[in-house]
């Protein structure tokens, strides 16, 4: 319900702002001397036939366990002003547990039903999944160009781009109880004091590496100061599946939840995405007119 | 409408060339008073486009400005479709805000889901309503209505299940609030350098009142609440592209900021447990609701008139 809500009113927007433009654009036939000029005259041509570097920091949001920071590094090369290639990585330099890591690790409750899931509180941000690094390569679509004033006083140039493309990123999980030697049945039975044992213990802080394909989509707005400098405001989405809690999830034939093996069942796709701040250097330094 | 803004337009040009061949330079323009008025409302509107043929003076504008006035010659010879409406473009030194704000009504309908809420996406349909008292500063209200189009994510069931821990939610009614919205950003987009689009960017900020209550998840056997108001500041900013003079296409981002009475993590024994006092938590929160809205903007009136001259 809440997604046909949104869906059938971004809908109605496209289609209101299709029908206004088109409207003008059949009726109304430009004669005198702008009549067959293009839009802009003398338009810098920040991106045609030129590398960008692009050092950047980012920063991942909504996540559910731990936040990302991520230094980046984007080199592109458009062949046209509109269109370009290029390729991103970046590597998180600070992973930050989110307040309901910390909530957990302080008063999470251990029973029966959930020792795999949990077997201590206290570890709990040791088994939670996190992003390592992220390598993307990508096309750069640049429809709107533009200039914006601020404050009526400081005038620059802007230009709005999508990036669509391909990903991969290194993730670091909980391991698997099924492989590895681990043993998921450790965490069966308490310790005669109620702890857990120390095999299940061990369960929740072993941790496998793995890469996961991703699509890269965003979108950016970049502010130029001159000719070879500029700064770049960018938002980043990359859906994967993994599962960010390490927790058991699943149910299986044996039973309904839980099915006593933290693998890759237990894995959910997320909605992953970050906001960059980038520091733009053109390459030559210098810029195409158009007519 | 736009006809005679043309019309008028030309005229002034036409009076004014004729006046001073020279006043396209910019060294040797006046912006007096006397000038831009008498200029503006020169032959009383009349479009007489053959007069404009006498205004070549061989600096730039000018020349442009007279190859355009034979229009039949250059239109004869092109091989076109028949065309509906025809429009004349001047070039000005500088041209006119493309959509004046000044004295007009903003309606905004729109759409808003939460960012920063990973157990409940708090999406509501929301209606704004701002009059701008000048071209970059607006008083308004907006309301948004929550109830029915809120969702819990998994989120919070996983965590019940998985720590056996319960994250107190609340749950949202409406919002109304009322805002200054003041614009320090505009500008323009060419898209393919063939469409322009204008767009401002804008703050907006202000008091006003959200109606909540706790979600039972603690003791939700017992427990039941009722929504209570909250006095909420909220503090954003915008972007609206333009369509045409009268309708834009806005996305914002706002922070709507409010003390939540949330539910008691503690569950009282015996018949204290039936006690309404013991449901809540004895101190407010301090809570961000970080919405995005996605909506479009009506400017009413949707014509205007330019004071000023071009």
């Amino acid at each position: 319900m809440r997604k046909m809500n949104i869906w059938a009113a971004l809908i109605a927007v496209a289609m209101t702002a299709l029908a206004a433009s088109t409207v003008q654009a059949q009726e109304v036939q430009i004669t005198g001397p702008l009549a067959g000029a293009p839009a802009v005259r003398h338009m810098r041509l920040y991106r045609v036939n030129r590398f960008n570097v692009m050092p950047s920091i980012g920063y991942t949001l909504q996540d559910e366990f731990a936040r990302s920071l991520f230094v980046g590094l984007e080199a592109n090369y458009h062949f046209l002003d509109w269109l370009g290639v290029g390729i991103w990585g970046g590597y998180n330099v600070a992973q930050i547990d989110t307040d309901l890591t910390t909530q957990i690790a302080g008063n999470a409750q251990i029973t029966d039903r959930n020792r795999l899931s949990v077997p201590s509180a206290g570890n709990f941000s040791r088994q939670i999944g996190r992003i390592q690094w992220g390598l993307s390569a990508h096309l750069i679509f640049v429809p709107l160009r533009g200039k914006l004033s601020l404050f009526q006083s400081v005038f620059v140039d802007t230009d709005l781009y999508v990036i669509a493309g391909v990903a991969m990123f290194g993730l670091d999980e909980r391991a698997s109880t099924v492989t590895d030697g681990m043993r998921s049945g450790a965490c069966d039975l308490a310790e005669p004091n109620g702890s857990p044992s120390p095999g299940c213990l061990a369960t929740q802080t072993a941790r496998a590496g793995r890469i996961t394909p991703s699509p890269m989509l965003g979108v950016g707005l970049s502010v130029y100061a001159n000719s070879w400098f500029g700064v770049a405001f960018e938002w980043r989405a990359f859906p994967f599946s993994w599962n960010p809690g390490g927790t058991d999830e699943s149910g299986s034939a044996r039973g309904p939840f839980p099915d006593g093996q933290v693998d890759g069942a237990d894995s959910r796709t997320t909605f992953n995405h970050m906001f960059n701040l980038g520091f733009i250097f053109n390459l030559p330094p210098d810029q195409a007119l158009t007519e | 409408m736009r006809k005679a803004w043309i019309a008028v337009l030309i005229a002034a040009l036409v009076g004014a060339g004729a006046s001073s061949s020279s006043s396209a330079r910019a060294q040797d323009m006046d912006f007096s008073l006397d000038e831009t008025e008498g200029g503006a409302t020169t032959e009383e509107g009349t479009t007489d486009t053959a007069t404009t043929e006498e205004s070549g003076s061989g600096d730039v504008i000018g020349d442009l400005a007279t190859s355009g006035g034979d229009t039949t010659a250059t239109t004869s010879t092109r091989d076109e479709p028949v065309q509906r409406e025809e429009a004349r473009e001047e070039i000005y030194a500088v041209q006119q805000v493309y959509a004046l704000r000044i004295n007009r009504v903003e309606i905004t309908p729109s759409v808003s889901f939460s960012l920063n809420d990973p157990f409940v996406s708090h999406t509501g349909v929301g209606l704004g309503l701002n009059y701008w008292w000048t071209n970059v500063l607006a008083l308004g209200l907006n309301f948004i209505w929550y109830e029915g189009l809120e969702s819990e994510s998994d989120l919070g069931f996983q965590v019940r299940r998985g720590t056996r821990l319960s994250v107190p939610i609340s749950q949202y009614q409406f919002g109304a609030h009322l805002n200054f919205t003041y614009v320090p950003i505009y500008g323009k987009f060419s898209m393919f350098n063939e469409f322009i689009f204008q767009y401002d960017a804008y703050i907006v900020g202000g008091v006003g009142l959200m109606r909540t209550r706790p979600v039972p998840v603690i003791d939700p056997e017992i427990r039941s609440f009722n929504f209570d108001i909250r006095i909420a500041f909220n503090l954003g900013i915008g972007l609206r592209v333009f369509v045409t003079r009268w309708l834009a296409i806005y996305a914002e981002l706002r922070n709507y900021m409010y003390l939540e009475q949330l539910e008691n993590l503690n569950v009282s024994l015996g018949n204290q447990r039936l006690d309404t006092a013991t449901w809540t938590q004895s101190s407010l929160a301090f809570t961000n609701n970080v919405t995005a809205h996605l909506g479009l903007t009506i400017f009413l009136p949707a014509d205007f008139e330019y004071h000023l001259p071009r």
